[in-house]
């Protein structure tokens, strides 16, 4: 009796395993897609609304889902109390929501080197330097949907066998 | 003030709060200049604030006017001043980026000149009399830089857009043409400073493109324009007047007669558009006085030794 419940216990948990990191490969192209689309609308926002980037998060941050609108309401509170600049500001918030986010080291990298250059040209290399930053993200998302369809899969039935095979070890 | 201060950063800040708070109320400018102190200019006078502005505090300084966002200020920097919240105006110097010979922008910004804007309601009101005879005079305002042109021009635009009562003056409806978002001190095209409800303000516009587009669009009673003096301006004044409107303007000048010998605002006077000249002088303590002359250009009205404002 009590073997069965440890049996099942273990194949609930390894299962569940496996369906956790099924689920970090398929949120983050999700959320590399939505990222895409928040730096479309922070673009629109620059370019025609010359709209300042405090009240441009403060958009973003109600238009994105979760977690993503953490990261702008974060900057956008940082840039509201001042005495920071813009890059300092960006990488804090990146920082802050990083563990919530399933985005890797690469995207990172990305998305600090775009936070340098934010709000300190003209708004034409401001939309040259978002266009850089979305080909890169483009490229990872790519990436990211790849190793989904490869071991989006595999890793849920992974999970599953290898708690039997834990099971018929320990039996 | 208040309002200036708030935008500064903290650095720059400090500094100027330990002003006595009497010199910090009566100031007209604070100049910021990279490696040099703060000054700030009461009365025409200088005052040094022992704070050494580095480069970094300009950097932060710029960014807190443009809020952190430098594409927003494009049309700012081409121009060399940035209107605040407040109707202050922050001019700017450093180093200019030219592209095929016009200006692009100003980069590595070393000094920053903060106008402070202090509306003084009520400087025009005993002017008004001479001014208005049932309907208001086609009124030229000539003024020396720095003797307050625009603010009495913001005054007499502020009563003819609120009314005057005890004169049974009644609203009208005014046209402001601010190219250089000096009379109305508009931010997001909304004025700072305090008018009637009748006011409408072409923000930052050319003015002989902003009076037509005016005169087309907006149907004022009253066009109110600052700083009259190239010939398009001139042709625009005569179109303007041709449509019914009255017009207040200001032009740089020392006195009529002087004004009289610029090229094409001679040429408007010699169409005898305008009914009433207001000569604003300003003497070396700062004492300014007003002579309105009429149409011939005699003296009808005469205020000597008026109370220091700007």
């Amino acid at each position: 009796m009590f073997k069965l419940l440890g049996a099942a216990i273990i194949i609930i948990a390894t299962t569940w395993a496996g369906f956790e990191a099924a689920r970090k490969l398929s949120t983050r192209p999700r959320q590399l897609r939505q990222l895409k689309v928040a730096l479309q609308s922070l673009e629109a926002e620059i370019m025609y609304g010359h709209t300042p980037l405090k009240e441009a998060a403060q958009k973003l941050q109600k238009q994105l889902p979760k977690p993503l609108n953490h990261l702008f309401a974060a900057f956008a509170t940082r840039l509201d109390q001042g005495e920071t600049t813009v890059k300092e500001a960006w990488e804090e918030s990146l920082t802050e929501v990083w563990s919530s986010l399933s985005l890797k080291q690469g995207e990172y990298e990305i998305l600090t080197q775009f936070g340098e250059m934010l709000g300190k040209s003209d708004k034409y290399h401001q939309q040259k330097q978002i266009m850089l930053t979305m080909a890169h993200l483009e490229r990872e998302e790519s990436e990211a949907v790849d190793l989904q369809g490869k071991y989006e899969k595999m890793m849920k039935s992974l999970g599953f066998l290898s708690g039997l095979l834990l099971i018929i070890l320990l039996m | 003030m208040e309002s200036v201060l708030a935008l500064l950063p903290k650095k720059i800040q400090d500094p100027l709060l330990r002003v006595p708070p009497d010199i910090l109320s009566r100031s007209e400018e604070v100049r910021i200049r990279v490696g040099k102190p703060i000054e700030v200019t009461v009365a025409g006078q200088p005052y040094f604030i022992p704070y050494e502005v580095s480069a970094r505090d300009a950097e932060q300084l710029l960014s807190h006017l443009s809020q952190f966002s430098l594409y927003t200020l494009e049309e700012e920097l081409k121009r060399g001043y940035i209107t605040i919240a407040g109707g202050h105006r922050v001019g700017l110097a450093g180093k200019v980026i030219l592209e095929n010979g016009t200006v692009k922008a100003i980069r590595d910004i070393s000094s920053f000149n903060i106008r402070i804007a202090r509306q003084k309601i009520g400087v025009a009101e005993s002017l008004i009399p001479s001014i208005y005879n049932d309907q208001w005079h086609h009124t030229l305002i000539i003024g020396a830089p720095q003797t307050g042109k625009t603010t009495i021009l913001r005054d007499i635009a502020r009563i003819m857009s609120t009314g005057h009562e005890p004169l049974n003056i009644p609203a009208k409806k005014v046209g402001i043409v601010d190219e250089r978002s000096e009379i109305a001190g508009c931010v997001h095209g909304v004025p700072q400073l305090e008018f009637g409800i009748r006011v409408d303000v072409l923000d930052g516009c050319p003015k002989a493109e902003g009076m037509m587009m005016m005169i087309r669009s907006m149907s004022p009673d009253i066009l109110v324009v600052d700083e009259i003096g190239r010939q398009e301006d001139a042709l625009a004044v005569l179109d303007a007047v041709n449509a019914g409107i009255k017009l207040i303007i200001t032009t740089h000048g020392y006195t009529f007669q002087e004004v009289q010998k610029r090229p094409f605002i001679a040429n408007l006077l010699a169409q005898n558009i305008f009914e009433r000249f207001i000569e604003i002088r300003r003497d070396d303590k700062g004492n300014r006085s007003y002579h309105i002359l009429n149409e011939k250009g005699q003296q009808v009205y005469v205020k000597a030794g008026a109370e220091l404002h700007v």
